[in-house]
C-alpha cells in the first residue's frame, strides 16, 4: 500500500501533459491531502535560479504546473518508502572502500530532475513558493536515510514481445510511459505501457507495439530520443543513422503508412553505427562506428549536418565502442575504444583533453558502455571483464573498480538523480547498485541467452518509476 | 563430437558475441556449431540462422530439421525467420510502392487481397497491407497466448501458421508482379521467395496453386 502511494507520486507528470487520454488515477487530487510536504524555500529558489540559467527549452508547454505538483516533485526526491522488502544483497558484490565514497552536492539531483522533465518548466520560475506550513521544515537530502529506507524493490511487470530477434537497445520517452526498442530484426518498435493486452497472469502484462519503424537494412544497433520526445535517432549495421519523428503513442498500429515519419538519413559512416548520444539541451548528435570514427552532427540547413569527425588519438586505440556527452561540461564528450582506452574530447577543438587510466593488461578491458553521471564529473564504464569502473573525468583517475557481474557487463543506466546505477550483463541478470555505497541492492534475472549473449541494454525512465531491460532473447521487459 | 568436455572448456570454445564496435563484415563471424552443441532456449533459431548465413542458397539444407526436432517448433521458427527477413523487402518496397500507384494489394488481375489486420478486413494500399501483415504476424507469432513457449507448440497454434503464410506470401507476389526490379534484387541476395515457396510446400502450409510467383519452375522441371 505504501509502495503504491509512493508510485502514484509520479503520476502528476502524466496528468499535467494534457492530451493524454484515459489517465485519471493518481491525478492531482492525491496531492491536496499532502500539503505538509517538507520543503526548503531557500533551496528551492536557488534551484529555480539555477534552472533559469540552464534553461534551453525547444518548445514551451503552455500549461502551468500547479504548486502542489511542484511540491510533489520536490517531495518525490526526498521521499522515503517504508517498504524496504527483501532486497537482495549479494555476497559477491564488493563494498566500496571509504575513500571511494562519492560526495553528492546537496541539491545536485534536483537540477537534473527539473531539467529532464518536459513539463511546462518554462513557467517554473514564475511560481512563488509561499507555503507557510513548510517554512519550519527542511528538505531532506540525507542520503543515508535514502539508502536505508527509500530502497525500492523492482518487479517485472510488462513484457514487450514482438521482435523476431535480439533487442539491442531501448530508450524511454522523457515523460510518457512510452519506450522505443531497436532490434536485430531490422525494426524499431514504439510501445505504450498503457496499451496492454490481457494475459493469464495477473501480475504480468503483455504490451503490443503501437508503431514499427522500418528503414534500416539489417540490424538496428542503437537508439536515442530527443529531450522533447519529438524525435528519435537510430544507428544500424547498414552504416546509416536515421532521424525519425516520433509518432503519437496513441497512434493506431494499423494506420496508413506515413513516409514523413522518417525525417532524414545521415550518411557518412562507412561501417556499423554502434552508438548514438544526444545532447540534453542542444540539438547535437554524436555517433560512433566500426569505421573507427566518431562524428558530431549539428543543425545545418533544416537538417542535421556533419560537423566534425574524431579519429582515435593513437594507433592502438582500436575502434570506438561507445560514447557519451559529459553531463557537467556540455562542450565535452567521452569515447571508449575496443582496446579499453578511453578519452575525453573537447568538441570545439576536436582534441582529446583527458585520457583515462589504462586498464590492467591481463584482462579483456574492452568497454561495452560508458556513461556520464548526471551531475558529477564522473564516468561509469561497463567492461567485458565483468567489472564496472568509475573515473574522474577531470583528470582521468580511476576512482573505483568492482567486479559487478558473473559475465561481461554490457549496459549501464543511471537514475535521473544519480543515486542508483543499473547494469546489465551476459550473465542474464540486471543489477541495481547504490551509487553511494557501491553495493548491489537488487539482482533480477531478466533474459535468456542466445549464443553467448543475453542482456543488451538497460534504461531508467527519466521521470517515472520504470526501469527496463532488452535482451538477445528478443524480449524487452519493464519493471516497476 | 565425441569430446564432450572440450566444448565446455571456455578457453577453447570461442565466445560468440557481436560486441559493440564489431564491423559488419565480422557480424556473427565465428565457427559454426553443431545442433547438439547449442544449448540456449532459442537454439532452433540459432541453428536456422547459422545455416542461412553459411549456406544462403542451399534451401534444402536450410529446411532440413535436425534429427528428432519437433516439427511444430521447426515450422514456427522458420516462419519467424521469414517474417523477419521480409522486413528487408518491405524496406525496399517503401521506397517505391506508394498508395497512389498501388492503391490495392494485388498480384495478378485475379484477386484483390483484403487486409486482415483490421476488425473488418479492408482494401488497404499495398504498402499498408505489407506493413500491417508483417506487424500482425509479429504480434501473433510472439503472442504469449498462442505461442507461450518456443520449445513446444500446441497443435491448435501450429494450425495458425498456414494463414500467416498465405498472407505474407502476397508480399512476395505483389513485389514480383508490380516491382520486379526490387523483387529480383532482393531474391538474388536472399533467395527468400524460393526458400519460402519450398517451405510451404514441404510442410503443406499452402497449396501449389496459390504459389503464383514462378520461382520454383526450375525445381519442378528438374524433379519431373
Amino acid at each position: 500500500m505504501e509502495e503504491e502511494e509512493a508510485l502514484a507520486e509520479f503520476d502528476f507528470l502524466v496528468s499535467e501533459q494534457g492530451g493524454d487520454d484515459g489517465r485519471t488515477d493518481g491525478d492531482g487530487s492525491e496531492w491536496t491531502k499532502h500539503t505538509d510536504w517538507p520543503l526548503d524555500k531557500q533551496k528551492l529558489s536557488m534551484q529555480i535560479e539555477q534552472y533559469k540559467k540552464e534553461r534551453i527549452r525547444k518548445h514551451d508547454n503552455a500549461q502551468r504546473p500547479r504548486k502542489t505538483d511542484l511540491q510533489a516533485m520536490i517531495a518525490t526526491l526526498g521521499a522515503e518508502e517504508d517498504d524496504v522488502a527483501d532486497t537482495e544483497d549479494r555476497g559477491d558484490s564488493p563494498k566500496a572502500s571509504n575513500e571511494m565514497m562519492m560526495r553528492f552536492p546537496p541539491g545536485s539531483s534536483m537540477e537534473r530532475h527539473l531539467d529532464s522533465s518536459a513539463l511546462g518548466l518554462g513557467d517554473l520560475a514564475d511560481i512563488t513558493v509561499s507555503n507557510d506550513e513548510t517554512d519550519s521544515l527542511t528538505l531532506s537530502f540525507d542520503l543515508n536515510a535514502a539508502d536505508n529506507n527509500a530502497r525500492k524493490t523492482w518487479n517485472a511487470k510488462y513484457t514487450l514481445r514482438s521482435h523476431f530477434d535480439g533487442v539491442r537497445a531501448l530508450v524511454f520517452h522523457p515523460v510518457e510511459p512510452v519506450l522505443l526498442t531497436a532490434s536485430e530484426d531490422h525494426t524499431m518498435k514504439l510501445w505504450n505501457l498503457q496499451k496492454t493486452v490481457p494475459t493469464k497472469k495477473a501480475t504480468a502484462l503483455d504490451v503490443e507495439p503501437v508503431y514499427t519503424f522500418r528503414a534500416h537494412q539489417g540490424p538496428v544497433l542503437c537508439v536515442a530520443m530527443s529531450a522533447t520526445g519529438e524525435e528519435c535517432y537510430s544507428g544500424g549495421m547498414d552504416s546509416t543513422i536515421r532521424c525519425w519523428n516520433l509518432p503519437s503513442s496513441n497512434i493506431d498500429p494499423y494506420d496508413s503508412y506515413d513516409s514523413s515519419i522518417l525525417q532524414d538519413t545521415l550518411v557518412a559512416h562507412t561501417d556499423a553505427v554502434w552508438g548514438i548520444a544526444i545532447h540534453s539541451t542542444r540539438v547535437q548528435l554524436l555517433s560512433c562506428s566500426a569505421d573507427s570514427t566518431v562524428r558530431l552532427w549539428t543543425p545545418g540547413q533544416q537538417k542535421l549536418a556533419l560537423n566534425n569527425t574524431f579519429l582515435p588519438p593513437t594507433e592502438g586505440d582500436g575502434v570506438p565502442t561507445c560514447i557519451d556527452f559529459l553531463a557537467n561540461d556540455s562542450n565535452r564528450m567521452m569515447v571508449a575504444y575496443s582496446s579499453g582506452n578511453c578519452y575525453v574530447f573537447d568538441l570545439s577543438t576536436g582534441q582529446h583533453v583527458v585520457k583515462f587510466d589504462s586498464p590492467a593488461p591481463d584482462t579483456n578491458p574492452r568497454i561495452n558502455k560508458i556513461l556520464s553521471h548526471p551531475t558529477l564529473p564522473v564516468a561509469i564504464s561497463a567492461h567485458e571483464d565483468r567489472s564496472i569502473k568509475f573515473y574522474d573525468t577531470t583528470n582521468g583517475e580511476l576512482m573505483h573498480s568492482m567486479v559487478a557481474h558473473l559475465d561481461a557487463v554490457t549496459s549501464l543506466a543511471i537514475d535521473p538523480n544519480g543515486l542508483y546505477l543499473l547494469s546489465g550483463s551476459h550473465d542474464n541478470s540486471i543489477r541495481l547498485w547504490s551509487m553511494e555505497s557501491k553495493t548491489c541492492v537488487q539482482e533480477i534475472t531478466s533474459h535468456r541467452k542466445k549464443l553467448d549473449e543475453s542482456v543488451f541494454d538497460v534504461a531508467f525512465h527519466p521521470s517515472k518509476p520504470y526501469i527496463a531491460s532488452a535482451g538477445a532473447d528478443g524480449v524487452a521487459k519493464v519493471l516497476v | 563430437m565425441t569430446d564432450v568436455e572440450a566444448h565446455h572448456d571456455q578457453l577453447q570454445e570461442p565466445i560468440r558475441r557481436n560486441r559493440p564496435g564489431t564491423k559488419s563484415s565480422e557480424w556473427c563471424n565465428w565457427p559454426p556449431q553443431s545442433f547438439e552443441e547449442m544449448d540456449s532456449t532459442v537454439l532452433v533459431q540459432q541453428y536456422i540462422q547459422q545455416l542461412i548465413k553459411t549456406e544462403t542458397f542451399n534451401i534444402d539444407l536450410i529446411l532440413e530439421p535436425p534429427e528428432g526436432q519437433d516439427e511444430g517448433v521447426w515450422k514456427y521458427e522458420h516462419l519467424r525467420q521469414f517474417c523477419m527477413e521480409l522486413n528487408g523487402l518491405a524496406v525496399r518496397l517503401q521506397e517505391e510502392c506508394n498508395p497512389e500507384t498501388c492503391t490495392q494489394m494485388t498480384a495478378t488481375e485475379q484477386w484483390i487481397f483484403l487486409c486482415a489486420a483490421h476488425k473488418t478486413p479492408k482494401e488497404c494500399p499495398a504498402i499498408d497491407y505489407t506493413r500491417h501483415t508483417l506487424d500482425g504476424a509479429a504480434c501473433l507469432l510472439n503472442s504469449s497466448k498462442y505461442f507461450p513457449s518456443r520449445n513446444s507448440i500446441k497443435e491448435s497454434s501450429v494450425q495458425k501458421l498456414g494463414s500467416v503464410c498465405r498472407r505474407v506470401y502476397r508480399i512476395f507476389s505483389h513485389a514480383y508482379f508490380h516491382h520486379r526490379p526490387i523483387f529480383d534484387e532482393f531474391e538474388n541476395e536472399t533467395a527468400l521467395c524460393k526458400r519460402f515457396s519450398t517451405y510451404v510446400l514441404k510442410y503443406g502450409l499452402m497449396s501449389n496453386d496459390n504459389l503464383i510467383v514462378p520461382i520454383l519452375e526450375d525445381l519442378g522441371e528438374s524433379e519431373a
